[in-house]
């Protein structure tokens, strides 16, 4: 709050997103944003990583899409983070598979996501790992500097830490609306406002 | 050391901690002694961590109007879920399999990191790879993505890539075949049948038991020691009953064991002692004391083979292995971890009764049918350094509290309620513990207005926090509110005693000044004798003894309407009255280190 931002540091969308003019998005094409969401500087999205098997015709008769990552409404990547599809082998072909995210997902500074599908209301500390394919659920809070191991599930409600990470704890009932972003969204972007006391 | 933010615990009225009541009650006797020191809660005290927890933990009841901890609730489980595939557990499929996942869901047992399937087979075939969710057969091995571990380390393969829990608990390690409960009960069956026929005792008398086949037999002896003995008494004499080996106290133990199956009546009244196991057949197990096969494997494999005190505990019981007799298990013997179960569980209040959380039973969905979170009915109390511009402190907060030089903190406290509440606090002079800061709340009464909803907040978008709060500070200025504390301060000011710092829509900041304490032992000691104390103690400092702690006393009084059904509204007052609601609780408020000079 002390310092104010150069003017035009952020990009800001019709959507309302708010992109910081200093982060990398690679394969904006592939690059899905909910709106709402802001993206600090420093932080880079793999959007070229898109999967390059085309879904089976089984799964649905909708349009393939290429999307590798999406991000819902008011998530909030800091500085330095990075989102990273993970790959895999499908019918014994390498591919890459997408990221999804839910709405209200806060991803702390300098932590690594290749996680498959992150649920809505998850905090993502500082530091953290989230390990490839990995499936995180609604109201799940992971502490700094964690290592979700690839593949791992946490159910809603956990509390996770440790190298590897494990579920320490239960998010308390009246815990859920800690997650809320939309506060923290208006403290960014051109013409931030101070966080409400 | 660590920068500490500031934080607020609350206490719950479940803790019964005399001064405290004492303190609530104003016709008691000691109250007029003004012992202050008696009734201040001191949140060190061994038995406050129990009873402090943080406002999000906190539930409420509506009907006793009170604050409920998860101390004190009484918990029901909803629903039992595999935390991995996220599977519902049938609460009949938890007596009789286990409260474990028995699909395919296994940790690892070195890093306790998730195992998945992996096949193995030497050409890879696509078509095969392309459905990992269904069965394929071939060879598959679980496999640690974390540490790399895999269950070819305990020689374990699969031959087919789901129901991995039922495999593998007919594989022991290393690849022979192992039995389960069920198939071992029958094996005695057979055994039993074959040995009658054969008329000759079982051959493998002496061999090692599982400790269910153990437990099985054990049990069979003995009901049939009781059975004889109870046949054979004559009611003489109840002196041997309290002896191990006396029928009355094993019929009591096992019944304890066996849920009173076996506690007749008839067997009351019986005497004498019987004899114990003699072999394996009756459940007898000597333990194995020859330990050199272990101390071989040590010197050839090393420490590295061990497990640690972590992965033994994390391993699932095993019935189906021999007793170990305290025996420590090597790498080689661990077995993958199928996950315990998670549950969504239910809350009730302790004194009333009704329900006060309730979770959606479906596993998938987040949403709950009753959520009554304290954080909707009592006051949030946020806390930051004061910054008064042009004063002496500086432009960020500091690391540590300076000893014996004053600092501001503001508190904000945010009315979650649709009722003006009235907010009065109470703080001893001193923090209690041997360095006692001196604590100042400047405006230690004031009334916070009313939340409202979200969208008046949105419609009211232009009149922004900083001109209502001005307004305010006029109103009160020019009209008084009869509590005559009530001044907004605007901004810029200095903080002033009986002020309050800023108020706005649904919340009001007040100033607290604290002289933190130094820290200083040999102060502490000179102070100490000047005072005449007796029995200083002068001892190192203790872990977080320099955190400053101020114990507060929060009492929210409010109006609600109607509610002439209360047991506490007067009578003679019309349906339209309003009847007084209070809601008083200790808190503890924790400002920061102080620094040791
Ligand atoms: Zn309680
Ligand atoms: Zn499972
Ligand atoms: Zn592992
Ligand atoms: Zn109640």
């Amino acid at each position: 709050m002390s310092r104010r931002p150069p003017k035009g540091e952020y990009i800001e969308t019709d959507t309302g997103n708010k992109v910081a003019r200093k982060a990398t998005l690679v394969g904006t094409q592939n690059i899905m944003l909910g709106g709402k969401t802001v993206i600090q500087p420093e932080v880079m999205i793999r959007g070229d990583l898109a999967r390059s098997v085309p879904p089976t015709s089984s799964s649905g008769g909708a349009p393939a899409n290429n999307t590798a990552v999406a991000i819902g409404r008011y998530c909030f990547l800091s500085r330095g983070c990075v989102l990273r599809p993970a790959g895999r082998l499908y019918k014994g072909v390498f591919t890459y598979m997408p990221l999804r995210m839910n709405d209200h997902v806060f991803v702390g500074p300098g932590s690594v996501i290749q996680a498959a599908s992150i649920g809505s209301h998850v905090h993502i500390g500082a530091r953290v790992v989230v390990g490839e394919l990995a499936i995180i659920k609604d109201y799940v809070r992971i502490l700094d500097d964690s290592i979700v191991p690839p593949n791992m599930v946490i159910p809603s409600f956990s509390i996770v830490a440790g190298q590897p990470a494990r579920v320490i704890g239960e998010v308390p009932e009246g815990g859920h609306e800690a997650f809320e972003l939309r506060d923290l969204y208006k403290t960014v972007g051109n013409n931030p406002q101070p966080a409400p006391s | 050391m660590a920068p500490l933010t500031p934080y607020t615990y609350i206490q719950c009225p479940c803790s019964d901690v005399s001064p405290l009541s004492r303190s609530n009650d104003p016709n008691s006797p000691s109250t007029a002694g003004a012992d202050d020191e008696e009734r201040t809660f001191d949140p060190r005290a061994p038995r406050s961590n129990f009873s402090l927890y943080p406002l999000e933990y906190l539930l409420y009841c509506e009907d006793c109007h009170q604050i409920r901890c998860p101390r004190c609730v009484a918990e029901e489980i909803v629903t039992y879920y595999c935390p991995n595939c996220l599977f519902e557990v049938p609460s009949s499929n938890i007596k009789s399999e286990g409260n474990r996942c028995t699909r395919s869901c296994f940790q690892c047992p070195i890093c306790i990191g998730p195992l998945s399937v992996a096949s193995i087979d030497s050409q890879p075939d696509p078509n095969l790879l392309a459905a990992p969710d269904q069965a394929q057969s071939g060879t598959n091995i679980l496999i640690c993505s974390y540490c790399n571990w895999s269950s070819t380390e305990i020689g374990i393969t699969f031959s087919k890539s789901n129901g991995i829990h039922a495999q593998l608990a007919k594989i022991r390690n290393g690849g022979a075949p192992r039995l389960t409960a069920k198939e071992h009960k029958e094996k005695r069956k057979e055994e039993a049948a074959q040995s009658r026929l054969a008329g000759a005792s079982s051959p493998e008398s002496e061999q090692n038991l599982d400790v269910e086949t153990q437990f099985a037999n054990l049990k069979s002896f003995y009901q049939g020691q009781l059975a004889e003995s109870s046949s054979g008494g004559n009611g003489l004499s109840s002196l041997g009953d309290l002896g191990f080996a006396s029928p009355n106290s094993l019929s009591r133990i096992m019944s304890i064991y066996t849920g009173g199956s076996l506690h007749d009546k008839r067997s009351r009244s019986r005497v004498g002692t019987m004899r114990e196991a003699l072999d394996s057949d009756e459940g007898l197990q000597l333990a194995d004391l020859d330990e050199s096969a272990a101390i071989s494997k040590l010197q050839s494999e090393g420490y590295e083979a061990t497990i640690s005190t972590d992965q033994l505990t994390e391993q699932p019981p095993r019935l189906e292995d021999a007793h170990l007799h305290g025996r420590t298990r090597f790498t080689s013997e661990l077995r993958p971890i199928p996950y315990l179960l998670r549950t969504k569980r239910s809350k009730r209040c302790p004194v009333c009764r009704h329900i006060i959380s309730k979770p959606e039973a479906k596993v998938a969905t987040t949403r709950f049918r009753i959520r009554l979170v304290a954080g909707s009915y009592i006051p949030t109390i946020t806390i930051r350094p004061l910054n008064v511009p042009g004063g002496a402190s500086p432009t960020s907060p500091p690391d540590a509290l300076v000893p014996l030089q004053p600092a501001q903190f503001l508190l904000t406290f945010r009315n979650p309620i649709f009722e003006t509440v009235k907010v009065t606090l109470a703080t001893p002079s001193k923090t209690p513990g041997r360095f006692p800061s001196k604590v100042t709340v400047l405006c230690p009464q004031f009334e916070i207005d009313a939340n409202t909803d979200v969208w008046d907040e949105a419609l009211n978008k232009d009149d922004t926090d900083k001109d209502r709060r001005r307004r305010r500070g006029d109103e009160n200025n020019n009209g008084g509110n009869g509590n005559g504390n009530g001044n907004g301060n605007g901004n810029g000011n200095q903080p002033e005693a009986g002020k309050i710092w800023e108020r706005g829509r649904n919340w009001v900041s007040i100033v607290v000044e604290v002289v933190p304490a130094s820290l200083r032992l040999d102060l502490l000691a000179s102070t100490a004798n000047l005072a005449g104390g007796e029995g200083i103690d002068a001892g190192p400092l203790r872990e977080d003894e320099d955190i400053l702690e101020i114990p507060m006393f929060v009492r929210v009084e409010w109006e609600v309407e109607g509610g002439g059904d209360e047991v506490g509204s007067a009578p003679g007052k019309d349906k339209e009255a309003t009847e007084k609601r209070e809601l008083a609780y200790w808190s503890v408020i924790g400002l920061g280190r102080v620094g040791q000079s």
